[in-house]
Protein backbone atom coordinates (compact mmCIF):
# COMPACT_ATOMS: atom_id res chain seq x y z
CA UNK A 1 0.00 0.00 0.00
CA UNK A 2 1.51 3.16 -1.28
CA UNK A 3 1.27 6.42 1.09
CA UNK A 4 -1.42 8.08 -0.60
CA UNK A 5 -3.41 5.04 -0.28
CA UNK A 6 -2.84 4.45 3.24
CA UNK A 7 -3.90 8.17 4.22
CA UNK A 8 -7.25 7.78 2.40
CA UNK A 9 -8.31 5.67 5.47
CA UNK A 10 -7.78 8.44 7.92
CA UNK A 11 -11.91 8.91 7.57
CA UNK A 12 -11.93 5.42 8.50
CA UNK A 13 -9.37 5.02 10.74
CA UNK A 14 -11.02 8.04 12.76
CA UNK A 15 -14.53 6.23 12.99
CA UNK A 16 -12.48 2.38 14.41
CA UNK A 17 -13.57 1.30 10.84
CA UNK A 18 -10.45 -0.34 9.67
CA UNK A 19 -9.51 -3.89 10.85
CA UNK A 20 -6.55 -4.80 12.82
CA UNK A 21 -3.77 -4.51 10.16
CA UNK A 22 -4.80 -1.74 8.73
CA UNK A 23 -4.94 0.42 11.91
CA UNK A 24 -1.21 -0.77 12.60
CA UNK A 25 -0.27 0.10 9.55
CA UNK A 26 -1.78 3.93 9.67
CA UNK A 27 -0.35 4.43 12.92
CA UNK A 28 3.16 3.86 11.44
CA UNK A 29 1.85 6.50 8.80
CA UNK A 30 0.90 9.05 10.82
CA UNK A 31 4.09 8.85 13.30
CA UNK A 32 5.95 9.61 10.06
CA UNK A 33 3.42 12.54 8.83
CA UNK A 34 2.70 15.08 10.88
CA UNK A 35 0.52 16.60 8.94
CA UNK A 36 -1.16 13.53 8.71
CA UNK A 37 -1.45 13.30 12.30
CA UNK A 38 -3.12 16.50 12.92
CA UNK A 39 -5.82 15.88 10.04
CA UNK A 40 -6.44 12.52 12.19
CA UNK A 41 -6.84 14.49 15.44
CA UNK A 42 -9.34 17.13 13.73
CA UNK A 43 -11.33 14.05 12.39
CA UNK A 44 -10.92 11.79 15.31
CA UNK A 45 -12.02 15.03 17.78
CA UNK A 46 -15.01 15.34 15.01
CA UNK A 47 -15.78 11.49 15.09
CA UNK A 48 -15.79 11.92 19.39
CA UNK A 49 -19.27 14.68 19.16
CA UNK A 50 -20.80 12.36 17.93
CA UNK A 51 -21.29 10.99 20.56
CA UNK A 52 -23.04 13.92 21.97
CA UNK A 53 -26.10 12.73 20.90
CA UNK A 54 -25.81 9.44 22.58
CA UNK A 55 -26.50 10.48 26.14
CA UNK A 56 -28.21 7.96 28.40
CA UNK A 57 -28.22 7.17 32.37
CA UNK A 58 -26.33 4.52 33.36
CA UNK A 59 -27.11 2.22 36.15
CA UNK A 60 -26.06 3.99 39.73
CA UNK A 61 -24.71 0.93 40.54
CA UNK A 62 -22.05 1.25 38.07
CA UNK A 63 -21.05 4.02 39.64
CA UNK A 64 -19.99 2.44 42.96
CA UNK A 65 -18.81 0.26 40.92
CA UNK A 66 -16.34 2.08 38.84
CA UNK A 67 -14.99 4.07 41.65
CA UNK A 68 -14.87 0.85 43.68
CA UNK A 69 -12.47 -0.57 40.84
CA UNK A 70 -10.62 2.79 40.74
CA UNK A 71 -9.35 2.61 44.39
CA UNK A 72 -7.67 -0.81 43.84
CA UNK A 73 -5.98 -0.13 39.98
CA UNK A 74 -2.42 1.28 39.76
CA UNK A 75 -2.18 4.39 37.54
CA UNK A 76 0.42 4.34 34.85
CA UNK A 77 3.28 7.19 34.97
CA UNK A 78 2.87 10.06 31.98
CA UNK A 79 5.19 8.54 28.40
CA UNK A 80 6.97 11.90 28.26
CA UNK A 81 6.41 15.53 30.18
CA UNK A 82 4.59 16.96 27.48
CA UNK A 83 2.87 19.81 28.00
CA UNK A 84 -0.82 19.66 28.65
CA UNK A 85 -3.39 21.89 27.47
CA UNK A 86 -6.61 22.39 27.99
CA UNK A 87 -8.57 21.97 24.76
CA UNK A 88 -11.96 22.18 25.80
CA UNK A 89 -13.77 25.03 24.27
CA UNK A 90 -14.51 27.23 27.42
CA UNK A 91 -18.27 28.71 25.93
CA UNK A 92 -19.62 25.50 27.44
CA UNK A 93 -18.76 26.12 30.82
CA UNK A 94 -21.67 28.84 31.28
CA UNK A 95 -23.96 26.25 29.83
CA UNK A 96 -23.49 23.52 32.86
CA UNK A 97 -23.02 26.29 35.34
CA UNK A 98 -27.10 27.36 33.63
CA UNK A 99 -28.26 23.86 33.64
CA UNK A 100 -26.98 22.99 37.03
CA UNK A 101 -29.15 26.36 37.98
CA UNK A 102 -32.18 24.06 36.85
CA UNK A 103 -31.79 21.68 39.54
CA UNK A 104 -30.39 23.54 42.31
CA UNK A 105 -33.62 25.50 41.78
CA UNK A 106 -35.64 22.86 42.75
CA UNK A 107 -33.95 22.56 46.35
CA UNK A 108 -34.34 26.94 46.65
CA UNK A 109 -37.74 26.84 45.87
CA UNK A 110 -39.04 24.34 48.61
CA UNK A 111 -37.47 26.14 50.88
CA UNK A 112 -39.02 29.74 49.43
CA UNK A 113 -42.14 27.87 49.55
CA UNK A 114 -41.46 26.03 53.28
CA UNK A 115 -41.16 30.23 54.64
CA UNK A 116 -45.01 31.11 53.13
CA UNK A 117 -46.56 27.78 54.45
CA UNK A 118 -45.46 27.68 58.15
CA UNK A 119 -47.39 31.07 57.81
CA UNK A 120 -50.86 28.79 57.16
CA UNK A 121 -49.45 25.93 58.05
CA UNK A 122 -49.66 23.42 55.64
CA UNK A 123 -46.28 21.94 54.23
CA UNK A 124 -47.64 19.20 52.56
CA UNK A 125 -48.88 21.10 49.82
CA UNK A 126 -45.83 23.01 49.80
CA UNK A 127 -43.60 20.40 49.31
CA UNK A 128 -45.99 18.96 46.63
CA UNK A 129 -46.00 22.12 45.10
CA UNK A 130 -42.67 22.63 44.66
CA UNK A 131 -41.70 18.98 43.92
CA UNK A 132 -44.74 19.72 41.27
CA UNK A 133 -42.42 22.49 39.85
CA UNK A 134 -39.33 19.97 39.39
CA UNK A 135 -41.56 17.71 37.87
CA UNK A 136 -43.15 20.46 35.27
CA UNK A 137 -39.42 21.54 34.41
CA UNK A 138 -38.58 17.96 33.89
CA UNK A 139 -41.56 17.14 31.69
CA UNK A 140 -40.95 20.45 29.49
CA UNK A 141 -37.19 19.39 28.93
CA UNK A 142 -37.72 15.74 28.38
CA UNK A 143 -40.69 17.07 25.34
CA UNK A 144 -39.39 15.00 21.80
CA UNK A 145 -39.70 18.49 20.29
CA UNK A 146 -37.90 20.61 22.66
CA UNK A 147 -35.99 23.39 21.35
CA UNK A 148 -33.16 25.33 22.62
CA UNK A 149 -32.21 28.60 22.42
CA UNK A 150 -29.39 31.24 23.69
CA UNK A 151 -28.66 34.75 23.60
CA UNK A 152 -25.89 36.71 25.44
CA UNK A 153 -26.89 38.81 28.63
CA UNK A 154 -25.71 42.67 28.13
CA UNK A 155 -22.38 42.91 31.07
CA UNK A 156 -21.75 38.95 31.13
CA UNK A 157 -23.74 35.54 31.24
CA UNK A 158 -26.22 34.72 28.43
CA UNK A 159 -30.30 33.65 28.71
CA UNK A 160 -31.26 29.97 27.84
CA UNK A 161 -34.40 29.65 26.63
CA UNK A 162 -36.02 25.58 26.24
CA UNK A 163 -39.72 25.42 24.73
CA UNK A 164 -42.10 22.69 23.77
CA UNK A 165 -44.86 23.29 21.11
CA UNK A 166 -46.21 19.77 22.56
CA UNK A 167 -46.24 20.55 26.03
CA UNK A 168 -47.20 24.27 25.30
CA UNK A 169 -44.74 25.50 27.54
CA UNK A 170 -41.33 26.70 28.36
CA UNK A 171 -38.77 27.26 30.79
CA UNK A 172 -36.33 30.10 30.68
CA UNK A 173 -32.90 30.20 32.51
CA UNK A 174 -31.15 33.43 33.56
CA UNK A 175 -27.66 33.04 34.02
CA UNK A 176 -25.90 36.62 33.95
CA UNK A 177 -22.44 37.11 35.30
CA UNK A 178 -23.81 39.43 37.93
CA UNK A 179 -27.01 41.09 39.59
CA UNK A 180 -27.72 44.89 38.48
CA UNK A 181 -26.11 47.72 40.36
CA UNK A 182 -28.02 50.21 42.78
CA UNK A 183 -30.45 47.69 43.93
CA UNK A 184 -32.14 47.24 40.93
CA UNK A 185 -33.44 43.92 39.66
CA UNK A 186 -33.23 41.72 36.45
CA UNK A 187 -37.09 41.25 35.22
CA UNK A 188 -37.90 38.41 32.69
CA UNK A 189 -40.63 39.18 29.36
CA UNK A 190 -42.14 37.37 26.90
CA UNK A 191 -43.48 39.34 24.40
CA UNK A 192 -46.02 38.85 21.41
CA UNK A 193 -45.97 41.01 19.05
CA UNK A 194 -45.08 44.33 20.37
CA UNK A 195 -47.05 42.96 23.90
CA UNK A 196 -44.58 42.69 26.42
CA UNK A 197 -45.79 40.20 29.69
CA UNK A 198 -44.06 40.10 32.93
CA UNK A 199 -42.40 36.22 32.86
CA UNK A 200 -41.28 37.11 36.32
CA UNK A 201 -39.06 39.44 38.92
CA UNK A 202 -35.67 38.21 40.41
CA UNK A 203 -34.74 38.98 43.86
CA UNK A 204 -32.43 41.94 44.47
CA UNK A 205 -28.63 41.06 44.34
CA UNK A 206 -29.80 38.07 42.35
CA UNK A 207 -28.32 37.13 38.85
CA UNK A 208 -29.62 33.41 37.97
CA UNK A 209 -33.34 32.41 38.15
CA UNK A 210 -35.45 29.39 36.25
CA UNK A 211 -38.62 30.13 35.52
CA UNK A 212 -41.35 27.74 33.62
CA UNK A 213 -43.78 29.54 31.30
CA UNK A 214 -46.68 28.42 30.28
CA UNK A 215 -47.86 29.34 26.66
CA UNK A 216 -44.72 30.53 25.67
CA UNK A 217 -44.15 28.96 22.43
CA UNK A 218 -46.78 31.43 20.96
CA UNK A 219 -45.02 33.91 22.03
CA UNK A 220 -42.38 36.08 19.23
CA UNK A 221 -39.81 36.97 21.71
CA UNK A 222 -38.50 36.33 25.52
CA UNK A 223 -36.05 39.72 27.01
CA UNK A 224 -34.39 40.79 29.90
CA UNK A 225 -34.84 44.03 31.54
CA UNK A 226 -33.67 46.54 34.27
CA UNK A 227 -35.63 47.31 36.65
CA UNK A 228 -36.54 49.08 40.20
CA UNK A 229 -36.86 46.60 42.75
CA UNK A 230 -40.00 44.74 42.56
CA UNK A 231 -40.20 44.89 38.88
CA UNK A 232 -42.28 47.40 36.37
CA UNK A 233 -45.58 46.97 34.42
CA UNK A 234 -43.93 47.76 31.52
CA UNK A 235 -40.37 46.78 30.75
CA UNK A 236 -37.84 49.67 30.93
CA UNK A 237 -35.17 50.19 27.59
CA UNK A 238 -33.11 49.08 27.08
CA UNK A 239 -33.52 45.01 26.81
CA UNK A 240 -30.14 43.84 28.08
CA UNK A 241 -30.89 40.61 26.81
CA UNK A 242 -33.38 40.06 23.68
CA UNK A 243 -34.22 36.07 22.05
CA UNK A 244 -36.19 35.88 19.00
CA UNK A 245 -38.36 32.30 19.56
CA UNK A 246 -39.49 32.59 15.77
CA UNK B 1 -49.80 31.58 47.12
CA UNK B 2 -50.52 35.02 46.09
CA UNK B 3 -49.60 36.47 42.90
CA UNK B 4 -47.12 38.73 43.96
CA UNK B 5 -45.33 35.10 45.19
CA UNK B 6 -46.00 34.03 41.79
CA UNK B 7 -44.32 36.42 40.35
CA UNK B 8 -41.04 36.71 42.19
CA UNK B 9 -38.57 33.92 40.93
CA UNK B 10 -36.29 31.78 43.29
CA UNK B 11 -32.49 32.75 42.96
CA UNK B 12 -29.95 29.66 42.27
CA UNK B 13 -26.05 29.99 43.10
CA UNK B 14 -23.59 29.33 39.96
CA UNK B 15 -21.88 25.76 41.23
CA UNK B 16 -17.82 26.00 40.22
CA UNK B 17 -16.93 25.11 36.77
CA UNK B 18 -16.28 21.69 35.64
CA UNK B 19 -13.62 21.57 32.60
CA UNK B 20 -12.76 17.56 31.73
CA UNK B 21 -9.13 18.35 30.81
CA UNK B 22 -8.65 20.00 34.28
CA UNK B 23 -10.49 17.29 35.89
CA UNK B 24 -8.36 14.60 33.99
CA UNK B 25 -5.08 16.26 35.12
CA UNK B 26 -6.00 16.10 38.39
CA UNK B 27 -7.05 12.33 38.14
CA UNK B 28 -3.50 11.87 36.57
CA UNK B 29 -2.64 12.54 40.00
CA UNK B 30 -4.72 9.88 41.71
CA UNK B 31 -7.58 12.34 42.71
CA UNK B 32 -9.87 9.93 43.30
CA UNK B 33 -12.70 13.02 43.88
CA UNK B 34 -11.58 14.18 41.01
CA UNK B 35 -12.25 11.26 38.97
CA UNK B 36 -15.86 10.94 40.67
CA UNK B 37 -16.57 14.13 39.28
CA UNK B 38 -15.56 13.57 35.93
CA UNK B 39 -17.48 10.61 35.76
CA UNK B 40 -20.51 12.78 36.56
CA UNK B 41 -19.53 14.44 34.02
CA UNK B 42 -19.30 11.45 31.09
CA UNK B 43 -20.72 8.23 32.12
CA UNK B 44 -23.92 9.14 30.77
CA UNK B 45 -22.59 9.84 27.45
CA UNK B 46 -19.35 7.07 28.05
CA UNK B 47 -22.73 4.48 28.52
CA UNK B 48 -24.67 6.23 25.87
CA UNK B 49 -22.59 5.63 23.08
CA UNK B 50 -21.47 2.07 24.04
CA UNK B 51 -25.14 1.62 24.50
CA UNK B 52 -25.53 2.69 20.88
CA UNK B 53 -23.34 0.23 19.72
CA UNK B 54 -22.92 -2.99 21.68
CA UNK B 55 -27.53 -2.56 22.27
CA UNK B 56 -26.83 -5.41 24.99
CA UNK B 57 -27.38 -3.68 28.70
CA UNK B 58 -25.26 -5.93 30.36
CA UNK B 59 -22.30 -5.90 28.21
CA UNK B 60 -22.76 -2.23 27.60
CA UNK B 61 -22.55 -1.86 31.90
CA UNK B 62 -19.56 -3.98 31.71
CA UNK B 63 -17.83 -2.47 28.92
CA UNK B 64 -18.42 1.15 30.79
CA UNK B 65 -16.61 0.23 33.47
CA UNK B 66 -13.46 -1.09 31.29
CA UNK B 67 -13.64 2.23 29.68
CA UNK B 68 -13.89 4.50 32.74
CA UNK B 69 -11.13 1.96 34.78
CA UNK B 70 -9.01 2.62 31.73
CA UNK B 71 -9.16 6.48 31.65
CA UNK B 72 -8.31 6.22 35.43
CA UNK B 73 -4.97 4.19 34.46
CA UNK B 74 -3.98 5.74 32.05
CA UNK B 75 -5.03 9.29 32.69
CA UNK B 76 -1.10 10.46 32.65
CA UNK B 77 -1.07 9.59 29.02
CA UNK B 78 -3.82 12.29 28.07
CA UNK B 79 -2.54 15.21 25.81
CA UNK B 80 -4.80 17.87 25.15
CA UNK B 81 -2.27 19.55 22.63
CA UNK B 82 -4.06 16.55 20.32
CA UNK B 83 -7.10 16.64 21.24
CA UNK B 84 -10.20 17.65 23.79
CA UNK B 85 -10.11 14.97 27.43
CA UNK B 86 -13.66 14.33 26.26
CA UNK B 87 -12.85 13.24 22.97
CA UNK B 88 -10.11 11.54 24.11
CA UNK B 89 -12.39 9.65 26.68
CA UNK B 90 -14.85 8.85 23.77
CA UNK B 91 -11.95 7.20 21.35
CA UNK B 92 -10.96 5.21 24.01
CA UNK B 93 -15.21 3.99 24.95
CA UNK B 94 -15.66 3.74 20.63
CA UNK B 95 -12.50 1.45 20.49
CA UNK B 96 -13.64 -0.89 22.97
CA UNK B 97 -17.09 -0.70 22.21
CA UNK B 98 -16.10 -1.64 18.19
CA UNK B 99 -13.51 -4.58 19.59
CA UNK B 100 -16.17 -6.29 21.54
CA UNK B 101 -18.94 -5.93 19.16
CA UNK B 102 -16.26 -7.28 16.27
CA UNK B 103 -15.14 -10.21 19.01
CA UNK B 104 -18.79 -11.06 19.48
CA UNK B 105 -20.67 -11.37 16.46
CA UNK B 106 -20.42 -12.09 13.21
CA UNK B 107 -20.49 -9.84 10.45
CA UNK B 108 -23.42 -11.55 8.92
CA UNK B 109 -25.95 -10.80 12.57
CA UNK B 110 -24.35 -7.32 12.39
CA UNK B 111 -25.52 -7.14 8.92
CA UNK B 112 -28.75 -8.48 9.67
CA UNK B 113 -29.24 -5.76 12.47
CA UNK B 114 -29.25 -2.69 10.40
CA UNK B 115 -32.72 -1.26 10.22
CA UNK B 116 -33.44 -2.14 13.39
CA UNK B 117 -34.79 1.67 14.75
CA UNK B 118 -32.42 3.23 17.71
CA UNK B 119 -34.42 3.74 20.76
CA UNK B 120 -32.90 6.56 22.94
CA UNK B 121 -33.83 6.32 26.50
CA UNK B 122 -34.79 9.14 28.22
CA UNK B 123 -32.68 10.70 30.92
CA UNK B 124 -33.65 11.72 34.01
CA UNK B 125 -31.68 14.32 35.06
CA UNK B 126 -32.47 17.56 34.08
CA UNK B 127 -28.60 19.17 34.43
CA UNK B 128 -28.19 16.47 31.91
CA UNK B 129 -30.73 16.82 29.39
CA UNK B 130 -30.80 20.93 29.38
CA UNK B 131 -26.78 20.22 28.22
CA UNK B 132 -27.36 17.06 26.10
CA UNK B 133 -30.21 19.11 24.30
CA UNK B 134 -28.12 21.72 22.92
CA UNK B 135 -25.22 18.94 21.94
CA UNK B 136 -27.54 16.88 20.11
CA UNK B 137 -29.18 19.73 18.30
CA UNK B 138 -25.73 20.63 17.10
CA UNK B 139 -24.44 17.11 15.96
CA UNK B 140 -27.85 16.79 14.51
CA UNK B 141 -28.32 19.55 12.49
CA UNK B 142 -24.93 19.02 11.04
CA UNK B 143 -25.31 15.54 10.11
CA UNK B 144 -28.05 16.41 8.00
CA UNK B 145 -26.30 18.97 6.06
CA UNK B 146 -24.08 15.93 4.76
CA UNK B 147 -25.19 14.57 1.51
CA UNK B 148 -27.00 10.88 2.11
CA UNK B 149 -23.95 9.00 1.72
CA UNK B 150 -21.39 10.68 4.11
CA UNK B 151 -24.07 10.21 6.48
CA UNK B 152 -24.50 6.91 5.89
CA UNK B 153 -20.96 5.85 5.68
CA UNK B 154 -20.16 8.04 8.86
CA UNK B 155 -23.21 6.78 11.05
CA UNK B 156 -22.91 2.86 9.83
CA UNK B 157 -19.72 3.18 11.13
CA UNK B 158 -19.68 5.02 14.06
CA UNK B 159 -23.06 4.42 15.74
CA UNK B 160 -23.36 0.40 14.50
CA UNK B 161 -19.62 0.05 14.62
CA UNK B 162 -19.61 -1.42 11.07
CA UNK B 163 -16.01 -1.65 9.01
CA UNK B 164 -15.42 0.23 6.01
CA UNK B 165 -15.71 -2.86 4.14
CA UNK B 166 -19.23 -4.27 5.88
CA UNK B 167 -20.49 -0.47 5.33
CA UNK B 168 -19.32 -0.39 1.64
CA UNK B 169 -21.06 -3.91 1.44
CA UNK B 170 -24.34 -2.48 3.27
CA UNK B 171 -24.56 0.45 0.60
CA UNK B 172 -23.77 -1.47 -2.35
CA UNK B 173 -20.79 0.97 -2.74
CA UNK B 174 -16.78 0.12 -4.01
CA UNK B 175 -14.58 0.23 -1.53
CA UNK B 176 -12.51 3.94 -2.41
CA UNK B 177 -15.92 5.57 -2.40
CA UNK B 178 -16.72 4.56 1.31
CA UNK B 179 -12.96 5.48 2.22
CA UNK B 180 -13.52 8.95 0.39
CA UNK B 181 -17.01 9.11 1.84
CA UNK B 182 -16.06 8.78 5.83
CA UNK B 183 -13.56 10.88 5.22
CA UNK B 184 -15.59 13.99 3.70
CA UNK B 185 -18.22 13.51 5.55
CA UNK B 186 -16.30 13.82 8.93
CA UNK B 187 -14.46 17.12 7.20
CA UNK B 188 -17.53 18.82 6.82
CA UNK B 189 -18.63 17.57 9.97
CA UNK B 190 -15.57 19.14 11.62
CA UNK B 191 -16.39 22.55 9.80
CA UNK B 192 -20.02 22.65 10.77
CA UNK B 193 -18.84 21.97 14.36
CA UNK B 194 -16.51 24.32 14.65
CA UNK B 195 -14.05 21.38 15.86
CA UNK B 196 -10.32 22.89 15.94
CA UNK B 197 -7.78 21.05 17.45
CA UNK B 198 -4.78 23.23 18.71
CA UNK B 199 -1.53 21.28 18.07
Amino acid sequence: MTTTDIHALVGAYALDAVDDLERAAFDRHVRECESCRTELDELRETAGRLADSTWSVPPPRLRSAVLGAIAQTRQVAPVSPAPMRSAQPAPRRWLVAAAAAVVLAGGASTAVYQVQEQRVGDSIATAARASAQTERTRDILAAPDLVVRTAPVTGGGKVTVAQSPSKDAGVILLGASAPPADGKVFQLWTIRGTTPTSAGVLPAGEASAVQIVNGLPGADMVGVTVEPAGGSATPTMPLVSQLPLV
Amino acid sequence: MTERARDHLSAVPGPPPTDPAQLLREVAQGDEQAFGRLYDLVAPRVYGLIRRVLRDPAQTEEVTQEVLVEVWRNAARFDGARGSATSWIFTIAHRRAVDRVRSEQSAADRVMKVGVAQVEIPHDEVVDEVTGRLERQQVRRCLDDLTDLQRQAVTLAYYQGHSYREVAELLSTSLPTVKTRMRDGLIRLRDCLGVEVTA
